[in-house]
């Protein structure tokens, strides 16, 4: 078999997984021609450079100014990687000639191109969700072909022409079925490849989602919202302006992982990190009610969302979303309330200082409290105050501050 | 004697022709109050008639003297029980001025519903009436019997009740000088059509004798005057009649009867229209004057009524004129500081090297912050045309609309100021357009399809400016160091000897 140059599988595999169109998945990849191809880089410069622009299209929704980006080996291992996850839902690895033992080769050999080191470099964090961002929205068109005598399926593949010829004459029957992530990437071979992918870009695991997807961990991600411009970006990508329950799903995901995230060891600083960005999601909830006529009234989004009748559609972490600030008031209240909400100020609002949405703050939280009881934020105070230890400060001690 | 409340769902009771209504209220076909003078039972029509219609009352309405066996008199108002919503209003009003209401069909009539028993009362002791007694009440402690004395028929009652002057009723509201009447003396009736006319008030009038009930009266056709009805009397005119003896202006109570402007009739003559007949027109003047005119009134639009000047002799040839095309006038239009209150603003115009700022703010908000707001980037800059809450982008010139589409800077207006529509004409502009003027007085248009929504992809290809870096600064200098060089060997010739000092001077100096 002839070896596959690295300008065919950039063409065919890579750039249509960063700007769309169609992705060719063949024979899979072993380690060595990802070796050799780190070494073909510098002949498949036009080729390269049609990726890296892609890629900078992708980011230049995210960041103001996308930084330089040039595909290197690890970007290419996980590129490989999945094309041989992918090629293990390619009808030719259902074939009765392709072993188990084979598959668990491929397998094998697809975890050991992406186990790539996880990387918290902001170029490289970026560079890898350019390249996977549209992992979650890999689709197939599987085509059943049905005639007067017989029916054939095609997976990715266009039918031959001698099924479909004589339509009239041999009642043939063209069925398009669309399948998604969960039938390409989340089934039991390709589950643990992907997950292995996705833990090396939590860029996308932050921005995107799908509900076959493994869950988010938090402590590989925390480190995104520090990065003020990146964790903005994601905010806002949780927050569109859009339905209630669209609005809701994005931040219940995040709010679900931060759950999990209680149950095991985290370090403190990332359980605050994490607390104070989804109230910071919270924050925007109420943001976007500031255009209400009466400013008082009852905010629509969480009468929809955590509506009684409505609790068994309710999305994982919705709960917690919502009881979080709450909670967070009785156990460190300094990030229970998002800056620039001062509340309980008598007198005129201070300069920078928003007192509409102060308001807003003031009646989602009490109408949280309402809809899911004291009990529930108690709760979840109870378990945030295993995590999080408020030192108990001498008011005459002065505090230094690091100078660098 | 004793009554008995009510109980929700009762159906039978002892007081003869009442029964339950919808709402199991005990209602009889009437309701009759009581009023010890006169002036309480014109006080209740008052207080009814300005709350509702006394027209659905009329049917079955009676205004009654009636006597006690102790001789003592009152005024019984008999009305319809149309339904206990109205009978509800009415006994409100009936005990506001001091009497009392029953409701009862023929000859009973048990006291109406109160705050004590919601669904009414019933008689539960109904004895034999006394002889000479018409009908009989049932209240709380008593039962009175009444004789009739004489009824006062409710039109007489109306005609004789004289209007009020109305502190401060002549000045007039746009809505109430809608129709005015001017009752004008003959000799001044074409002087008032002229004027009128030339004011180019909408009238029409019609002469008027008010018809009298005697034969005998010759001085009736004296009375005769020109009737004429104005539609939005300007208020310096009004002023003007409401002063000038001979004129006099009354206001329309309904359709067929008007009251003299400053004057109101006690009862809403409104509500009480089926009293006149539909062939009359009736007007109340003050000092307890009232003529009925025939109706409905005939007039003429007085336009046809001004003078005509005629010169049979003199006949005039009309003068063939060449016709054309007016020619366009040209106006150059410019911009100049607006006089009027500031507008809206609506949308704000960035010049392009600005553009990397726009889209710093751009990332920099959420995206529920830049809610309808529409962007479209030209060579003359980048136009962001807000819905609501445009100072979230604090850049450019700001721009306010002079009608939809039309865009003008913020403080500037339009010179010449011609109507907006005149302007979009003359522009060419139209729906589906957007046309803005800069300060340069170099108007621009975009098409509405040109625009898109603002957010982050809108502005994603826009590079951000890179500042290249100038150095200013002086080259330090580096430091002095002392090197030794290697030295060979060397000679002195040439170097003066040295002076021979001791260290201690010769004892003989």
């Amino acid at each position: 078999m002839a070896r596959i140059h690295v300008r065919q599988f950039l063409d065919t595999f890579v750039r249509p997984l960063v700007a769309g169109g169609e992705l060719h998945v063949s024979a899979p990849i072993p380690t060595e021609d990802v070796d050799r191809w780190e070494h073909e880089l510098g002949e498949a410069t036009p080729e390269l450079v049609a990726v890296d622009e892609a890629r900078t299209a992708v980011l230049s929704t995210i960041v103001v100014r996308p930084p330089a980006l040039v595909l290197d080996r690890d970007e290419l291992a996980l590129a490989a990687g999945l094309h041989d996850a992918l090629f293990l839902v390619h009808p030719r690895a259902e074939r009765w000639s392709v072993s188990e033992r084979q598959r668990r080769k491929i397998i094998d050999t697809a975890l050991g191109l992406v186990s790539q080191p996880l990387t918290t470099n902001r170029t490289r964090v970026m560079a890898r969700h350019a390249l996977l961002h549209r992992v979650f929205h890999l689709t197939r068109h599987d085509t059943t072909v049905s005639w007067w005598t017989g029916r054939a399926r095609f997976h990715g593949q266009k039918p031959s022409r001698r099924l479909t010829a004589w339509r009239g004459l041999r009642r043939v029957r063209e069925e398009v079925n669309v399948v998604d992530f969960d039938e390409l990437l989340a089934v039991p071979d390709t589950a643990p490849i992907i997950a292995t992918l996705l833990r090396r870009t939590p860029l996308t695991q932050l921005l995107d989602s799908h509900p076959g997807a493994p869950p988010l961990h938090w402590e590989d991600a925390v480190f995104v919202l520090r990065d003020h411009e990146l964790a903005r970006a994601v905010a806002y990508r949780l927050v569109p302006d859009a339905p209630p329950r669209e609005v809701v799903v994005g931040p219940a995901r995040l709010a679900a992982a931060f759950e999990q995230m209680l149950e095991r060891a985290p370090d403190e600083a990332d359980v605050r990190a994490v607390a104070a960005f989804l109230v910071h999601l919270a924050a925007l909830f109420c943001l976007g009610e500031l255009t209400m006529r009466e400013p008082m009234a009852k905010s629509p989004l969480l009468s929809t969302v955590l509506a009684a009748e409505a609790a068994a559609q309710r999305p994982r972490g919705l709960a917690t979303l919502f009881a979080l600030p709450g909670a967070l008031a009785l156990v460190d209240p300094r990030i229970a309330v998002p800056p620039g909400i001062e509340l309980g100020a008598k007198g005129p609002p201070r300069p920078g200082t928003m007192s509409a949405l102060a308001a807003r703050w003031t009646v989602q939280r009490m109408q949280s409290a309402e809809l899911l009881g004291d009990a529930m934020i108690e709760a979840l105070a109870a378990r945030l105050r295993r995590h999080l230890h408020v030192p108990v400060r001498d008011p005459g001690e002065v505090g230094v501050r690091p100078t660098a | 004697m004793a009554l008995e409340h009510v109980a929700q769902g009762q159906t039978r009771f002892f007081t003869p022709g009442v029964a339950p209504d919808p709402r199991g209220i005990l209602l009889g076909r009437s309701c009759l109050m009581t009023f010890p003078t006169l002036e309480g039972a014109v006080s209740w029509l008052r207080l009814y008639s300005s709350e509702a219609s006394l027209d659905e009352l009329m049917a079955g309405l009676s205004i009654t003297k009636a006597r006690t066996a102790l001789g003592s008199r009152e005024i019984v108002i008999i009305v319809p029980a149309v339904s206990s919503y109205a009978s509800d209003r009415a006994a409100r009003l009936a005990r506001l001025v001091g009497g009392a209401i029953y409701t009862g069909t023929a000859k009973h009539f048990v006291k109406y519903r109160d705050d004590r028993s919601p669904y009414g009362y019933d008689a539960v002791d109904i004895g034999a009436m006394p002889q000479n007694a018409d009908f009989m009440v049932h209240g709380d402690e008593f039962a009175q019997a009444y004789a009739r004395e004489g009824d006062l028929p409710f039109a007489r009652l109306l005609f004789r009740l004289s209007i009020r002057k109305l502190p401060g009723g002549e000045r007039l509201g746009p809505d109430d000088r809608g129709e005015l009447y001017l009752a004008v003396a003959h000799g001044l009736a074409d002087g008032i059509i002229r004027y009128l006319w030339r004011n180019r008030v909408e009238a029409q009038a019609g002469l008027f004798d008010p018809q009298s009930p005697s034969a005998f009266d010759d001085h009736a056709r004296d009375r005769g005057y020109m009737l004429i009805r104005a539609r939005n009397l300007p208020e310096r005119i009004l002023h003007l009649f409401l002063g000038t003896p001979g004129i006099d202006v009354f206001r329309p109570a309904g359709a067929s009867c008007a009251v003299a402007v400053g004057y109101e009739h006690p009862i809403d003559l409104a509500s009480c229209q089926s009293v006149f007949p539909p062939d009359t027109f009736h007007v109340f003047w003050p000092g307890d004057r009232v003529d009925a005119l025939p109706g409905p009134l005939a007039l003429s639009d007085i336009a046809d009524l001004t003078r005509v000047d005629l010169h049979l002799d003199r006949p005039r040839e009309a003068a063939p004129h060449g016709g054309g095309a007016a020619e366009p006038i040209g106006v150059e239009l410019r911009l100049a500081a607006a006089m009027g209150p500031p507008r809206r603003v609506v949308a704000t115009l960035i010049p392009l090297e600005h553009g990397t700022r726009l889209k710093r703010i751009l990332f920099a908000l959420p995206p529920v912050s830049l809610r309808g707001h529409r962007v479209a980037v030209t060579d003359r800059g980048i136009l962001v045309i807000g819905s609501e809450n445009l100072d979230v982008i604090p850049l450019g010139q700001l721009l306010c609309e002079l009608t939809p589409g039309l865009l003008v800077p913020l403080g500037m207006d339009v010179v010449p100021r011609v109507s907006p529509e005149v302007l979009a004409r003359a522009l060419g502009h139209g729906a589906g357009l957007v046309t803005v003027f800069t300060p340069d007085d170099r108007p621009f248009q975009i098409a509405e399809g040109s625009f898109a929504t603002l957010e982050r992809r809108a502005l994603a290809k826009l590079e951000p400016e890179r500042a290249g870096v100038e150095d200013y600064s002086v080259v330090a200098s580096e430091d002095a160091q002392v090197i030794n060089d290697a030295v060979g060997r060397f000679a002195l010739w040439g170097f003066p000897d040295a002076p021979d000092r001791k260290l201690l001077p010769s004892g003989d100096k």
